[in-house]
């Protein structure tokens, strides 16, 4: 039993390690000077510098070479404004749809609300690609409102999928005693059916957001610089010249704090979340 | 009465039209797969049906492509899975602790995949990577992580292991600690062993969230893109030349519309059929968290 | 005409057919009863009345108007659901609120409104309590109140009494044709049980099948069933029923069935065909000395219920009937002799199942 105890704690530290490890590091990295960085061995003992983050933020940046510009904060700005409003549209979108196919049974529904899912599952570069030549065509190339249409591929099914089943399994009954009482069709649905799938809807939105943001291919695809979110950019940081590893560390450390944060806060829902609805965690 | 029929429509309209924006382009792709249509050589556009697919049956590419998303996917889903279940098994138990590792552990899958793939590049650096000084401790020297052909695969699933094994993890483990005790309990009573347990009680009870998790993952394995595009650009040579990456490519730098379309269509086929085994099984599993409501 | 009449309701699922056409009349003040098996579409004709079955066809007219286009919310109707169907996000005091709230009451009037009615149901101490935290009880007086505080033409109840415990549903079951009456609603009221039925009901429906099988007073449908079903659902407990063959006699048809021997007037149509026997637990006598045309049976076991004993025999011939006495019984394995009275004995057509030639005949509800 003793051994097994052991084996059980040996187990999961490892595990707990390897999946760790990598975020300690690059945090630890983010706050090292270039020096240290390339020190060997790693250096445990440093004094911690925040250097790399006023580079970050101030953008301006003193090299060897010369005065370098970098707008790695521009790039967390668009995936803030990009994540924010694709999850506004689709909850806007597909709250009312959602209500649709977990209330009413009608000619097509079912059929929509399954192509809506597939979406979840097609490869994105199938649309992509073509969508980047009629972009051009239609003017929304490289502008936010395009890259927001296609952000919809993430964000829409799993607010549809999620917001279904609450909507669901909250009962029918509840609105129709509303409707009774004498309340139009839109107060039972903004005054009771919506409060009451609450929680579900801001799961929804939160997990949509995280997924919106980690999102790399749309705006590699449609986007030019100046729109891009922090997961192409800091790509692009790596292969600009001059650039030091310590800020690489810290760029990435603020490219994934903001999804890192949201997903402690609702890691109660992440199940939920990650199964489109299908499990409860 | 008329209102009333029109509501549902009316409700899920503005996100059909915004899905019809998307079927479009779809369509587009599939029209696109038929021509031999060269950005670069618009004078040559022709509509050619079926030609693109044949001269991917005989496209030793196309083929190099096949194996490495086959070993890919097989490779990364099947490791997770294993570890993903032994991980959710170490932490069946509701305690604090587990709890507590459980969300530690879903870190990594909130981490951006390409994001991942540069911590990565950072980790394996030759000249300050710690997992390079590392490896170099116990007597490996000048292993070259995904800049060499041989150990490109072996970095790349390395990295999607670390990102989506807590995917299968936190599943699996969900549906663990749903599984109705009794059986668990009359087998303690009846002093089976835990292997037999296992294999004979745990497994096929789980089976629907193993079925569910695989499936789920293999779809998004199968177009894996962010990791490989992130760490190497589908390199070097073509030892990482997955559909999308090469798809991504086939259209960007030899502006070669019609293959990239076609090589796409293939893709979709295969996750299209996949998706419909794995739809069946979620909504199974959809069913027992609803209820019938 | 003041007070409810829907006409020719019908409604469909898929291929189900739920109603085929019920017709209903209902005066303010009054109380019917629907009552039916469950699945018969009694929830579906309720929902129907209120308008929230759109799929639903036929004539809704309250006090005179026509409201078969009107939206749920423009009918004046309360109801009151069988799971409550109480707001969980909002208080007590907001869940009644709700119907004067729609009616663009004063805030006052409402404090008042409230007040007057939680005092009348006995909750104005839970009135701040979200619903989660009211009993079972509680939940339901403060369903009732939603559905009442408006001052409803109609009033739809469905089966209020279904979730809540045994002595709730006797108080309630003495209390409600008080308030009932007070509203002067006409009240459709849905149950399944038929001592509520009992209780409460000016006059019984019973839904079978999609339609209304039979109309009547509570006695009339206790008395002479239209059918068999109807005479199974309607009595607890349940009435024997003992295949037999009557042949004619003078002035009306011989019956024996089980040993019982019974001369019954009339019904010369059950003469030869295959018919069934009906006899009320609560019509059999029972004795422990052997009477003049009783018949032998021992006791298989004594249940109480309702102040009554409720007695399971069994014949000689190995028939099994049930029997219930308010008197005290011989301990089970007795012998004893059971007697039938004639004047209440019902026959139904064993294949049908209808009612053989009730001495009155049985009247509708329509309008």
């Amino acid at each position: 039993m003793a051994i097994a105890k052991i084996l059980r704690a040996l187990a999961l530290s490892l595990v707990l390690a390897f999946f760790l490890f990598p975020i300690v590091w690059i945090l630890l990295m983010s706050f090292q000077t270039n020096e240290e960085i390339l020190r060997l061995p790693p250096s445990t003992f440093f004094r911690p510098t925040l250097g790399n983050y006023i580079a970050l933020i101030s953008g301006h940046l003193e090299t060897a070479a010369g005065e370098l510009d970098i707008t790695f904060l521009h790039n967390l700005w668009n995936s803030i404004l990009l994540s924010t409003s694709s999850v506004a549209l689709a909850l806007l979108l597909g709250v009312p749809a959602a209500y649709a196919f977990a209330r009413f049974r009608f000619r097509l529904g079912e059929d929509i609300a399954f192509t809506m899912l597939s979406f979840r599952f097609a490869p994105p570069l199938l649309v992509l690609l073509p969508l980047s030549l009629y972009f051009q065509d239609l003017g929304l190339n490289d502008t936010y409102l395009g890259l927001i249409w296609v952000y919809q591929l993430i964000c829409l099914p799993l607010i549809l999928w999620i917001v279904r089943g609450y909507f669901e399994d909250a009962s029918p009954d509840i609105e129709y005693a509303y409707r009774i009482d004498g309340h139009s069709w839109w107060r039972a649905f903004t005054r009771i059916a919506v409060p009451l799938a609450g929680p579900g809807i801001a799961a929804a939105g939160l997990l949509s957001f995280i997924f919106a943001w980690n999102n790399f291919v749309f705006a590699l695809i449609l986007a030019s610089a100046d729109k891009q979110p922090v997961t192409v950019g800091a790509l692009a940081f790596v292969t600009a010249s001059g650039i030091q590893y310590g800020q690489i560390a810290a760029a990435i450390v603020l490219s994934i704090l903001p999804t890192l944060a949201l997903a402690l806060y609702a890691q109660r829902w992440l199940v939920e979340g990650l199964s489109l609805g299908a499990v409860k965690g | 009465m008329f209102l009333r029929r029109a509501l549902p429509y009316v409700l899920s309209l503005p996100a059909l039209l915004v899905c019809i924006g998307i079927l479009v382009p779809f369509f587009t792709a599939a029209y696109y797969s038929l021509q031999r249509y060269n950005l670069a050589m618009p004078g040559s556009r022709e509509f050619v049906w079926f030609g693109q697919y044949l001269d991917l049956l005989s496209d030793p590419d196309f083929w190099v492509t096949v194996r490495v998303s086959a070993t890919y996917a097989i490779t990364t889903v099947g490791l997770e899975l294993l570890l993903g279940l032994g991980i959710a098994l170490l932490l069946h138990e509701r305690t604090r602790f587990n709890n507590i590792v459980s969300i530690a552990l879903l870190l990594p899958l909130m981490t951006a995949p390409a994001i991942a793939s540069l911590m990565w590049k950072l980790m394996t650096n030759p000249n300050f990577g710690v997992l390079s000084w590392l490896i170099a401790q116990v007597g490996i020297h000048d292993f070259r992580w995904a800049s060499a052909p041989g150990s490109a695969m072996f970095t790349v699933v390395l990295v999607d292991i670390w990102v989506y094994t807590p995917f299968m993890m936190v599943l699996l483990l969900a549906g663990l600690r749903s599984l109705p005790p009794q059986p668990f309990e009359a087998a303690r009573l009846d002093g089976v062993a835990p292997h037999f347990v296992f294999f004979r009680i745990t497994l096929p009870m789980l089976a629907p969230y193993i079925v569910t998790a695989t499936l789920f993952r293999l779809l998004d394995s199968i177009q894996q893109f962010d990791i490989v595009y992130a760490m190497t650009q589908g390199g070097p040579g073509d030892s990482l030349m997955l559909f999308q990456v090469r798809a991504y490519l086939d259209f960007f730098q030899y502006t070669n519309v019609g293959t990239s379309a076609a090589l796409m269509v293939v893709l979709w086929a295969i996750t299209y059929l996949l998706s419909h085994v794995f739809i069946k099984q979620w909504l199974r599993l959809r069913e027992r968290t609803h209820g019938n409501s | 005409m003041s007070g409810l009449a829907i006409a020719d309701i019908r409604a469909q699922f898929g291929r189900n057919e739920v109603l085929r056409g019920i017709d209903l009349a209902v005066a303010a003040g009054e109380t019917l009863v629907l009552f039916g098996p469950s699945g018969a579409g009694k929830t579906v004709l309720l929902r129907a009345i209120a308008g929230l079955e759109p799929g639903a066809t036929g004539r809704v007219v309250i006090d005179g108007e026509d409201v078969s286009t009107h939206g749920p919310e423009s009918r004046n109707v309360g109801m009151a659901f069988q799971n409550f169907a109480l707001y969980p996000h909002l208080s007590a005091r907001e869940n009644i609120a709700s119907p004067l709230r729609a009616r663009g009451v004063s805030a006052g009037e409402i404090d008042a409104r409230v007040g007057a009615i939680a005092r009348l149901l006995r909750i104005a101490h839970v009135l701040s309590h979200p619903p989660r935290a009211l009993s079972n009880g509680q939940k339901q007086r403060t369903a009732l109140a939603r559905a009442l505080i408006a001052e409803p033409r109609i009033l739809l109840l469905d089966d209020p009494l279904r979730n809540v415990d045994a002595k709730l549903r006797y108080e309630m079951r003495l209390e409600l044709p008080r308030l009932l009456r007070e509203s002067n609603a006409a009240t459709i009221y849905v149950t399944q049980d038929y001592r509520e039925a009992m209780a409460l009901g000016d006059r019984v429906a019973v839904l079978q099948n999609g339609v209304i099988a039979q109309c009547g007073a509570a006695d009339a449908v206790y008395d002479l069933p239209a059918n068999r079903e109807v005479a199974r659902l309607f009595g607890d407990p349940p009435i024997n029923l003992l295949p037999c063959r009557p042949q004619a006699a003078a002035g009306g048809i011989d019956i024996e069935a089980a040993g019982f021997r019974l001369h019954l007037g009339a019904r010369e149509e059950a003469t030869g065909k295959d018919c069934l026997l009906g006899l009320r637990p609560e019509t059999l006598s029972l004795s422990d000395h052997p009477i003049a045309g009783g018949v032998a049976a021992d006791i298989v076991a004594i249940t109480p219920l309702h102040e009554r004993q409720v007695v399971l025999t069994r014949t000689a011939a190995g028939e099994e009937l049930v029997v219930s006495v308010a008197h005290d019984v011989p301990k089970a394995g007795s012998h004893v002799w059971l007697l039938a009275d004639p004047r209440a004995a019902l026959v139904f057509e064993a294949s049908a199942g209808k009612l053989i030639q009730a001495p009155m005949a049985i009247r509708g509800c329509a309008a």
